[in-house]
C-alpha cells in the first residue's frame, strides 16, 4: 500500500509542477493582451498639463526602463520568474513604487478574514440542513427543499446588493462599505474591533447566504441516496440502532461535499471578488478589481498566480484527503 | 421430536404506495420449520418471495407494513412486539436476514471488524471490543475465511468472498433462525457452490437452527433445501418435500416453474423450454378467484371466480387449485406423453419452443 501510495503521490506532483508552469506562462501572457498600455495611463495622469510632447516621451521612456518593459517579452517574463522567486512579483505600475508583495500583503488577510469563516459557516449549515431534511423529510423537507433553491439560484452580486440595500441603505443598522470606519487607524483597541466587527457582517452573510443553498440541496440528495442505500436496510435488520445507522448515512453522504468544500477554499480569491467590490473591502478581490482597471500587469498577474496555486493546493490536498477517508477511491487509486 | 424453530400464522403484510393505496404482497402465509430444516421459497421475481424475507424478520418501516398474524419463534411471539425491542432482542440473535443484493450490503466506508463491533454492541453495549476481535477472528477461521478480511473494507473484497463475509456477519450472533433471500443468484456457478456449501455448514455446525432459502430457480432448491414451497402473487401455491416438489410438482405453477428451466442432464438437448406465458397479476387489485387462473393452461371457467383455499394431500403436502390432484396428475401424464412422442417424431409446429435440434 506505501508503495502504491509514493507511486501515487510522485505521479500527483508531477503533474502537479506541469500545472504550475502552465498557470505561470498564461499568467504572465494573459493580463499583457490585454487593451490598454499601463505606461500611458500612467504618465497621463502624473504629468502637468504643460508638458511638452518631448517630455511626455520621456517621462514614457522611463517609466518603460523602470518596469522593465522597454525589454523582449522573453526578458520580462525572466524579470517575472525572477521577482516571483523572490517573493516580491516586482513592482507595481498603479502604486508605484510600492511592490506587488506589499500590496498582496495588505489585502490577503481580509480576504481569507472574510472568506474562510464564510466558506466554512456556509458549508456546515447547508450540510446540517440538507442532512436533517433527508432525515426527517415531510413538512420540514417540503419547505425547505424550494427555498434551498431559491438561495442557491441567487446570484453572488444580487444577495449582497439585497443585503445592502436591506440593512445599510434602508434599516441603517449596518455600515454601507468598507472593512473598518475610514476615520480610524487599524489597532488593536476595542473600538477598532467593534468597527470591524460591524463592517464584516453584511460580506459575511452575502457569501454565507449563498452557498447555504447550494450546499444543502447536494447534501440533502446524498443523504436521501445514502439512506436508501442497501446497507442501511442490511445493518438495520441486524438490529443496530438508528442513531449509528445515521452516523454511517451521514458520514458517506459528506464524501461528494468535500471537494465542494475544498474547491471553494481553492477559488476563495476569485470569489471573493464580487463580495468585495460590492462592499469595497479592501481584499484581494479589490486590489485585483484596480489592477485590471489600471492594466497592473504585475498585480494581476501575482494575483492570479495566487489562485492557481490555491487552487492546485486544494485539489492536491483533497486528493490525499480523500484517499483516507473513502476506501473506494484508495482501492481505485494506489492499486 | 424435534422442536419447531419458526411458525408462521396466517401473516398478510402490505406496502402503502405514495398513493394511498394497499399493495398485499403477503397474504395469508403459514408455514413451519423444524430445527435443523431448511425451507426453500421459490417463485417468479414480483410474486412476493423478498417481501416475505422482509415480514418475517417483523421489523417493518415504510412502504412495508403489518396486518396481520403471527411470527412465533422458538416459542416467542415477535408480532406484537414493540418495535424498538424486535431490534434489541430478535434481529440478529433469534432471527437474521442475508440481503438479495449483499454486493452493497456493506457500508463501503467501513471496516468489516468494526461493522461487526457495531452488531454486536447493538446487543451487548458493555461487550469488550478486543474480545468482539478474538470472537470475529475465531469465527472467521471456523468459516475457512480468511483472517485478512476483517481488517479490509468491502471494496477490497470479490464479489463470493463479500457474500460469504455477509453470511459470516449475519450469524455472528448464532441467530436460530437465517433468511437467506436470493444469496448466491448475483454470483458464477463456482462462487454459488461455495456459498450454498457454507449456508449447509452454518446448520451442521449449530451456527444456526433453521433457514429459509428463496430463489427465482426451483430446481436450485432441490439440492440445498428439505421442503419447498412455490408462492404465486403473495400467496403459497404449494408445498412440500424437496423431491417431490422438483419431480411431482401438482400445482400448474410450480409445474410450469419446473418446465421453464433447463436441469442439464441425459435428453436436455431434446428437451424443451415452455415459459409460463404473461405476468403475476397487480397486487393492487388481485383477482377475484385463483390469482394462477389467468396464465393457467388447464383453468376452467370456475377457477376465476372461486376463492381458492390452501388444501392438505399426501403426507405433509398442500396446494391450492381449483382441481383434483388426481385430475392434475392425468392432465400432466398425458402432456408428458405427448412430449416424448413429439420428440420422438419432431414435425416443424409452432408449438413449444425447441431449444436444440436432435441430431
Amino acid at each position: 500500500m506505501t508503495k502504491g501510495l509514493k507511486k501515487y503521490l510522485k505521479k500527483k506532483i508531477f503533474w502537479f509542477i506541469v500545472t504550475f508552469i502552465a498557470a505561470i506562462i498564461l499568467n504572465f501572457i494573459l493580463p499583457r493582451m490585454m487593451p490598454g498600455d499601463p505606461v500611458n495611463a500612467i504618465v497621463g495622469k502624473s504629468i502637468s498639463p504643460g508638458a511638452t510632447a518631448e517630455q511626455v516621451q520621456e517621462q514614457i521612456a522611463f517609466y518603460k526602463h523602470q518596469f522593465g518593459l522597454d525589454k523582449s517579452l522573453l526578458g520580462q517574463f525572466g524579470d517575472f520568474v525572477k521577482n516571483a522567486a523572490k517573493g516580491t512579483f516586482g513592482v507595481s505600475y498603479n502604486q508605484y513604487p510600492r511592490t506587488v508583495s506589499d500590496i498582496i500583503g495588505s489585502g490577503i488577510w481580509w480576504t481569507i478574514a472574510l472568506q474562510l469563516p464564510a466558506i466554512l459557516v456556509g458549508w456546515i449549515l447547508g450540510n446540517l440542513l440538507g442532512a436533517v431534511a433527508a432525515y426527517k423529510r415531510g413538512i420540514w423537507d417540503k419547505a425547505f427543499m424550494p427555498a434551498s433553491l431559491f438561495l442557491s439560484a441567487i446570484p453572488a452580486f444580487g444577495a449582497a446588493v439585497i443585503l445592502l440595500v436591506v440593512f445599510a441603505v434602508n434599516l441603517k443598522i449596518a455600515p454601507v462599505n468598507g472593512a473598518y470606519d475610514p476615520g480610524m487607524i487599524p489597532s488593536f483597541t476595542p473600538k477598532f474591533i467593534a468597527s470591524v466587527i460591524a463592517h464584516y457582517q453584511l460580506p459575511f452573510w452575502s457569501i454565507v447566504i449563498i452557498s447555504i443553498g447550494g450546499q444543502a440541496v447536494g447534501m440533502r440528495s446524498m443523504s436521501i441516496y445514502e439512506l436508501n442505500a442497501d446497507y442501511v436496510k442490511y445493518a438495520r435488520f441486524l438490529g443496530i440502532k438508528d442513531s449509528k445507522i445515521v452516523r454511517y448515512v451521514f458520514r458517506n453522504a459528506m464524501l461528494p461535499q468535500v471537494t465542494g468544500l475544498a474547491m471553494s477554499i481553492g477559488s476563495m480569491v476569485g470569489g471573493a471578488l464580487v463580495a468585495e467590490t460590492i462592499f469595497s473591502y479592501p481584499g484581494l478581490g479589490m486590489a485585483m478589481l484596480n489592477a485590471i482597471g489600471s492594466s497592473d500587469y504585475p498585480v494581476i498577474s501575482a494575483i492570479t498566480l495566487i489562485i492557481t496555486v490555491m487552487v492546485l493546493l486544494a485539489s492536491f490536498l483533497l486528493d490525499i484527503i480523500y484517499a483516507f477517508i473513502d476506501p473506494r477511491v484508495k482501492a481505485a487509486q494506489f492499486e | 421430536m424435534s422442536k419447531t424453530m419458526l411458525e408462521v400464522n396466517g401473516l398478510t403484510t402490505k406496502y402503502i404506495t405514495r398513493f394511498h393505496e394497499d399493495v398485499y404482497a403477503v397474504d395469508h402465509v403459514s408455514l413451519k420449520i423444524e430445527q435443523g430444516k431448511s425451507l426453500g421459497i421459490a417463485g417468479e421475481s414480483g410474486c412476493g418471495k423478498s417481501t416475505l424475507a422482509l415480514s418475517l424478520m417483523g421489523y417493518y418501516f415504510p412502504p412495508l407494513h403489518y396486518t396481520s398474524g403471527d411470527i412465533i419463534i422458538d416459542g416467542k411471539n415477535i408480532s406484537g412486539m414493540d418495535p424498538d425491542e424486535v431490534r434489541r432482542n430478535v434481529l440478529g440473535t433469534e432471527i437474521a436476514y442475508i440481503p438479495q443484493a449483499a454486493m452493497n450490503a456493506l457500508n463501503p466506508t467501513r471496516k468489516i471488524y468494526k461493522f461487526i463491533e457495531d452488531v454486536i454492541l447493538a446487543h451487548n453495549p458493555k461487550a469488550n471490543k478486543k474480545d468482539i476481535y478474538e470472537m470475529a477472528r475465531h469465527r472467521f477461521s471456523e468459516l475457512n475465511l480468511p483472517l485478512e478480511a476483517l481488517d479490509k473494507h468491502a471494496v477490497e473484497l470479490s464479489g463470493g468472498m463479500k457474500q460469504r463475509v455477509v453470511i459470516a456477519i449475519s450469524t455472528i450472533l448464532k441467530p436460530k433462525v437465517l433468511i437467506a433471500d436470493e444469496p448466491s443468484s448475483a454470483l458464477d456457478v463456482t462462487s454459488q457452490k461455495v456459498v450454498i456449501k457454507m449456508l449447509r455448514d452454518m446448520m451442521d455446525k449449530g451456527f444456526i437452527q433453521a433457514m429459509i432459502f428463496i430463489t427465482h430457480e426451483l430446481p436450485l432448491l432441490y439440492n440445498v433445501t428439505d421442503d419447498i414451497m412455490v408462492m404465486y402473487a403473495g400467496q403459497i401455491v404449494e408445498r412440500g418435500s424437496a423431491k417431490e416438489m422438483v419431480f411431482d410438482p401438482v400445482h400448474p405453477y410450480s409445474r410450469g416453474l419446473m418446465r421453464s428451466i433447463l436441469v442439464p442432464e441425459e435428453g436436455t438437448r431434446d428437451a424443451k423450454l415452455i415459459a409460463i406465458p404473461g405476468t403475476p397479476p397487480n397486487l393492487k387489485r388481485p383477482p377475484q378467484g385463483c390469482r394462477f387462473a389467468e396464465r393457467c393452461r388447464y383453468a376452467q371457467p370456475a377457477c376465476r371466480y372461486n376463492q381458492m383455499p390452501i388444501l392438505d394431500f399426501d403426507q405433509g403436502r398442500s396446494y391450492r387449485c381449483g382441481l383434483s390432484v388426481d385430475e392434475l396428475r392425468e392432465i400432466y401424464r398425458k402432456e408428458d406423453e405427448a412430449d416424448a412422442q413429439a420428440v420422438a417424431n419432431p414435425v416443424e409446429s409452432d408449438g413449444p419452443v425447441r431449444l436444440t435440434k436432435g441430431v
